[in-house]
């Protein structure tokens, strides 16, 4: 039994490698347009295994629930493969030295089994759909491979049990993204794209990899669970004698105990890791590359930039629980950059007329939610996180493979000004999109409404436990936590010792963080829709790169499209309303044990937060409704409006003519031309008119800080990293290419110059006279007779 | 004595090849047939090579022949060298002078082969004889005009003059110790011992006379080694005369020089050490330095190998140059893994191989009628003959010590032994000479590094300027890839060649040890009477 479990975790990752080499090495020349077919089989028998395993977690919790009435019973399973790295008396800590031991190491928890199930389903999906859409592509075997990589690395990211291996995946990920961003890297801007998305994520490893060393010098560990004496990765499975030779930095042992560093250190390595998860998941300030990674093919942007790589950081999170479970700073910053990223994003993705970039700017801000969720640093908030990741890669996949299907019909145009009307042309494509946007939307019964609204939900918690707390110090006139046994349930240690001062700051800002969430609900339903109106509703519509055989997509990518939209529609319904996803999920060794345990659980229904949310959602459905289901003159006002248009009439010509000519000015002006005083009501008017163009100056910057564009030029992000970074750095580089030319250069051609001038003097001795060489050998003979005769004496 | 049976049957292998150079002497002038004799030269050396293979190494010290694991690697090297240059010439001779030059090679690769077991002043000085006269001959007859005769009499003459100086050290050696003999056995005392006795802690009287003997004994087999300032010769004479010839001056002389000077300095004089180091020292640094940036300019590959090969003495020097100064200060003891002579016989097999392969690639792709020497000649040779070019840029590239071939390894071993001194030695006033020693050739490989890689580049990265179409001699490539495989498998696997090097660097260092009291119980001068 355990052998079985022990060969599915190795077939898991195992297959779609195989499928990736199988396709690299008989793809380019025998099997051709038939490429696909080893990384489809791979997955799909990936996906087996995974629901297998998800399965068999299942069973084992249940088992594990039986024997220990009280609270999830955590499960875990950890299986080696063989020893990478081992290096003895590595790291002196605390009197004890730690054996730098790496293994690779598989694990298999309710975590795991829940990623792996949806990496894998959405790789199958993806796959399947992209044989259609990829076809007749000059590197067919090439994008096959390169997937089937992808499934490989990221299936052994959620499998790795130790920090490195996770890291190694991590950054294969990060290949795999980079390889296909820049896949049809024969258009400069999709070369330019995958060097940005890597260059930019790896700012994010970078803080990732101090994260980690940080860890192994606090912890003396990388791996997740412990090593026993003889060898083995549980108490179950260890000999009674045995004991934990180097206890793990996430295992159960460790958690239980709450074993953990507080303070500063806490949250360095929160706070690292946490630049780590920004730039994979393309939070503020690292988000800068994910909507230019839409230059990669559509289901790419599915599965890797919107379902799976780029929820890494929020696993990771969500992974690391015990370790921000120490620092409630740092739970406070990932709350608080969730909820800013989401925020922004949604601002940015009013106003842009590229369809996959707005989804993408969707993505970072449905991201941000996910964070926000995780920032609450209650269970309910954790589970809501990674519940919202689960809905959201339905949801996003088929939003994206529904863009694709609009961009494979129109020729691959996918600006939202060039066509319209499409939903007599594209029926399915119309009808799966809807029910992507109703999800993305958070409009009930859809599963993107159940999930999004747990995440506001332990915010709006969090902020109640908050001020609970605070009312209770007060009552008892306590500056410090309860004393134990006292009415109040009881916090988690890192929280509770928080002052009242602190403690009202992080209310404070809870509060603030929700506001901000609501009104991001917003906005996603408004430019949702937009998007989804301006391509589907209006007259139709078609560039003519389409030409005139536009047409729904074949079987093999609606078919896809429509298993997603299924899942989209209903997936968070039946899991919210059973609760089985939660249920399962607290089962995970750093959710079941430990100071989250003390925290709030998931599973209340907020009737007054979901009534808010979707009050809002419905506002910007009908906004949009409203002002782009028909072509709205309001649409152009607006627009106008928030551009601040009506600053630059204050400033021009003719607006000032208009105030000459005005009626009473005119008369005043007038009737002191007739007194002879002319010259004065002129001077005033002058004046005044010089203080208004004094005055006007801040108005023209703000009219080139308009919201809309801001919001246009998404924020000048590109813009002031080019000008703060990107310039400096080259401008560097320019010097030392300079310096490297001609100093380091100068030098190395000096050393070469010199023996080529001391070979040319004594070259010229190599006259050709045989006398005179006869002579060089005796002279030489002589000199150094005489010197050893000099020296000898 | 000399003439003992069991001496006959260690110089078995010489024995054979020089009775057989005088049958294809004779036997053509009656009939001239290139192939035959070629044949029969290549089956003398097989015969030969068994001969030195069952014979050839029982470890045996003769008054006159020292048969011990140096010499014997060095035979080896030799009787290859031998057969490889045999290889190369063979195609390209005429008829009626192919017996001579075959039979002359011969005669060089057997004179080559007594030097390196030769225990006795005379016999090395017979074998040394017994190169140079032969190469006079070759040189003369292997190619006619003017340039050919002028580098013959250039050699002819230098070579006289040198062997002039060895002889006049080999007399002050006598003079001093009696005897002929390097190292004696079993109570018979040979230079060694003699040395030792008459220097005894203090040099005066006639020991006085034994660095005299030490620069006129480097003066002439410098020569021989085309050692600065010795070297003038070396050039011209290659530019002047075939592949062929020039690969046997590059390789032949010099095993001989270094292995006559391994065996009088090293083993023979192990009391004058403390001024002999000094002397291989500079004299080192001046050849290697001297080589390399004279060959920086030279665009005639004859011209530049001809630096090369001087160059490479300078290297070897290196190991020479360790072993005389463990001699002096006992460093040796502490570091017996990186000997100086087992360096020298290391790097010495590497250079043959890669010199003679160097020089096998130009004669297959020259004709009688055209000569293939500069560089221009040479340029886009990839494109012609992909197999030639690649060969040559396999033997650059180990001459140059890139790794993982052999010349790599070859200077690793020079290097790290002169390093080992520097590491080992307790002697403060040693340490910064082999400092000096170490970076001068580290900086020199860096140099050579230049002028080979530019062969590599004008017949990879140049256009063809050559437009005659040449047709590899099959010889000539065969020859090349015997080198070819010799210098890459030394370079993925050199356990085997340093094993031998190391049994060499052995057998140099365990010569027998000094008699006790010999310096009290008899003069030098008549103790070598009463042994006779």
């Amino acid at each position: 039994m355990q052998d079985r479990i022990d060969i599915l975790m190795m077939l898991a990752p195992g297959l779609p490698l195989l499928g990736a080499i199988l396709t690299a090495v008989l793809g380019p020349k025998l099997l051709r347009s038939q490429s696909h077919w080893p990384v489809i089989v791979g997955t799909i028998g990936a996906l087996i295994c995974s629901l297998l395993l998800l399965l068999h977690v299942a069973d084992a919790q249940q088992a594990a629930d039986l024997e220990s009435p009280a609270g999830a019973a955590p499960y875990e399973h950890v299986v080696k493969l063989w020893t990478w790295m081992d290096i003895q008396n590595a790291y002196e800590l605390g009197g004890t030295s730690h054996n730098f031991t790496i293994d690779i190491v598989l694990r298999l928890d309710a975590l795991t089994a829940i990623m792996l199930c949806m990496v894998t389903l959405i790789s199958s999906l993806v796959a399947i759909y992209s044989a259609g859409y990829m076809h007749g592509d000059r590197g067919y075997w090439r994008f096959f491979s390169y997937i089937g990589l992808f499934v490989f690395s990221m299936t052994m990211l959620v499998s790795a049990s130790n920090f490195i291996l996770l890291f190694v995946f991590w950054e294969a990920v990060g290949l795999c993204s980079y390889l296909l961003i820049g896949y049809w890297y024969e258009k400069p801007i999709a070369a330019a794209a995958g060097k940005k998305a890597f260059l930019v994520t790896r700012i994010g490893d970078f803080g990732f990899m101090l994260g980690l060393f940080l860890i192994w010098t606090t912890y003396g560990s990388l791996n997740y669970h412990d090593v026993y004496s003889d060898g083995a990765f549980s108490a179950s499975t260890a000999a009674a004698d045995a004991t934990i030779a180097a206890q793990g930095v996430l295992s159960p042992s460790r958690i239980v105990e709450n074993n953990y560093v507080l303070g500063g250190t806490a949250l360095a390595i929160c706070l690292l890791l946490m630049l780590g998860a920004c730039g994979k998941s393309a939070q503020f300030p690292l988000h800068v590359w994910l909507p230019d990674a839409m230059e990669g093919p559509s289901p790419v942007s599915a599965l890797i930039h919107a379902a799976t790589m780029v929820t890494a950081g929020v696993y990771m999170v969500a992974r690391c629980t015990p370790l921000y479970m120490a620092s409630p700073t740092a739970q406070l910053v990932v709350a608080a950059i969730g909820a800013f990223t989401a925020l922004l994003a949604g601002l940015i993705a009013l106003t842009q007329f590229d369809l996959k970039r707005i989804l993408a700017y969707s993505t970072i801000s449905q991201l941000g939610y996910m964070f926000l969720g995780l920032g609450a640093g209650t269970l309910a908030g954790i589970s809501a996180g990674m519940f919202h990741l689960f809905t959201h890669a339905f949801f996003k996949a088929l939003l994206f493979l529904s863009a694709g299907s609009v961009m494979h019909a129109m020729g691959n145009v996918i600006d939202i000004r060039r066509f319209g009307g499409l939903r007599k042309l594209l029926p399915i494509t119309y009808a799966t999109f809807l029910v992507g946007c109703l999800a993305l939307s958070g409009l009930p019964p859809f599963s993107g409404f159940w999930s999004k609204d747990a995440a506001i939900a332990s915010i709006h918690d969090r902020v109640h436990a908050l001020e609970h707390e605070l009312e209770h110090r007060q009552a008892a006139n306590q500056d410090e936590a309860h004393v134990p046994g006292s009415a109040a349930a009881a916090l988690p240690a890192p929280l509770a010792a928080l002052s009242v001062a602190q403690l009202s700051t992080y209310a404070n800002v809870y509060q603030w963080l929700y506001y901000s969430a609501m009104f991001t609900a917003f906005l996603t339903a408004f430019y949702t829709f937009r998007a989804f109106l301006m391509t589907f509703h209006g007259e139709l519509r078609v560039p003519h790169e389409a030409g005139d055989h536009a047409h729904e997509a074949p079987p093999s990518m609606y078919v896809p499209l429509v298993i997603l939209a299924i899942f989209a529609a209903f997936a968070g319904l039946v899991l919210a309303l059973s609760h089985s996803f939660d249920n399962f999920l607290l089962h995970a060794p750093s959710l079941a044990l430990g100071w989250v345990t003390l925290t709030e659980l998931p599973g209340k229904f907020h009737a007054s937060v979901a009534a808010i949310s979707i009050l809002l959602a419905l506002a910007g459905t009908i906004a949009a409704c409203y002002l782009y289901l028909y072509e709205r003159d309001q649409v152009s006002f607006l627009k106008r409006f928030f551009n601040f248009e009506w600053l630059n009439q204050v400033t021009e010509g003719a607006f000032v003519r208009l105030l000459k000519n005005w009626g009473p000015v005119a008369a005043i002006h007038n009737g002191a031309k007739r007194i002879g005083l002319g010259w004065l009501t002129a001077l005033v008017g002058d004046i005044f008119l010089l203080l208004v163009l004094i005055l006007s100056i801040p108005l023209l910057i703000g009219s080139y800080l308009s919201p809309y564009r801001l919001s246009f030029r998404k924020f000048y992000f590109d813009e002031i990293y080019n000008l703060l970074i990107v310039r400096p750095l080259r401008g560097i580089a320019q010097l030392f290419y300079w310096l490297d030319r001609n100093a380091v250069d100068g030098l190395v051609n000096a050393c070469g110059y010199i023996p080529t001038r001391f070979g040319n003097l004594m070259r010229s001795l190599q006259m050709g006279l045989m006398p005179f060489y006869a002579l060089a050998m005796v002279l030489g003979m002589i000199v150094l007779l005489a010197a050893r005769m000099l020296w000898a004496n | 004595m000399f003439a003992n049976s069991e001496t006959l049957i260690r110089l078995m292998p010489e024995i054979i090849l020089v009775a057989l150079a005088t049958w294809i002497f004779i036997g053509g002038t009656f009939w001239a047939n290139r192939a035959f004799w070629s044949t029969l030269a290549m089956l003398t050396y097989l015969v030969a090579a068994i001969a030195l293979y069952r014979h050839g190494n029982a470890p045996l010290v003769m008054s006159v022949v020292t048969i011990d694991y140096l010499g014997y690697t060095l035979r080896w090297l030799a009787l290859l060298s031998g057969a490889v240059l045999t290889l190369m010439a063979s195609y390209h001779l005429r008829d009626q002078l192919a017996s001579e030059a075959l039979g002359l090679i011969m005669l060089a690769a057997t004179g080559t082969m007594l030097v390196a077991c030769a225990g006795d002043l005379v016999l090395m000085f017979l074998g040394l004889e017994l190169i140079s006269i032969p190469t006079y001959v070759l040189l003369y007859v292997a190619r006619p005009g003017r340039e050919a005769a002028e580098a013959t009499a250039k050699y002819f003459f230098l070579s006289i003059l040198s062997s002039a100086l060895l002889l006049y050290g080999f007399s002050f050696l006598y003079g001093l110790a009696g005897t002929t003999t390097l190292v004696g056995e079993g109570g018979v005392l040979g230079i060694q011992q003699q040395l030792v006795g008459a220097t005894g802690g203090s040099a005066t009287g006639l020991a006085a006379l034994a660095p005299l003997a030490i620069v006129l004994i480097f003066a002439g087999l410098g020569f021989k080694i085309a050692a600065v300032p010795f070297h003038f010769y070396a050039p011209d004479v290659y530019q002047g005369t075939t592949n062929t010839n020039a690969g046997l001056l590059a390789v032949l002389p010099k095993i001989a020089g270094l292995v006559a000077l391994v065996r009088i300095a090293v083993i023979a004089m192990p009391a004058i050490a403390a001024y002999a180091w000094h002397l291989s020292l500079i004299i080192a640094v001046l050849t290697m330095t001297i080589g390399n940036v004279c060959a920086l300019w030279q665009t005639n590959l004859r011209r530049m190998l001809g630096y090369s090969s001087i160059a490479h003495a300078g290297y070897m020097l290196i190991g020479l140059t360790v072993a005389l100064g463990a001699n002096a200060f006992g460093s040796g003891e502490v570091n017996p893994g990186y000997g100086g002579v087992g360096a020298l016989v290391f790097y010495l097999v590497v250079y043959v191989f890669a010199t003679l392969g160097a020089f096998a690639v130009l004669a297959q792709l020259s004709t009688p009628e055209q000569d293939v020497a500069t560089l221009d000649e040479v340029a886009g040779l990839n494109k012609i003959h992909p197999t030639s070019a690649a060969l040559m840029a396999v033997f650059m590239f180990s001459l140059a010590g890139v790794p993982p071939l052999a010349g790599f390894w070859g200077k690793l071993t020079l290097f790290m032994s002169a390093v080992g001194v520097v590491t080992y030695s307790t002697n403060a006033a040693i340490t910064p000479w082999f400092v000096v020693l170490v970076v001068a050739g580290a900086l020199n490989a860096a140099i050579a590094a230049a002028y080979y890689l530019r062969v590599v580049s004008a017949m990879y990265f140049r256009p063809v300027t050559n437009a005659a179409p040449q047709v590899p001699s099959p010889g000539g490539i065969g020859a090349a890839l015997i080198c070819a495989v010799v210098v890459i498998v030394i370079g993925i696997s050199p356990r085997a060649l340093m094993t031998a090097a190391r049994a060499a660097d052995e057998a140099a260092r365990t010569a027998p040890s000094l008699p006790v009291n010999v310096a009290t119980d008899v003069s030098p001068a008549s103790a070598a009477m009463a042994q006779r």
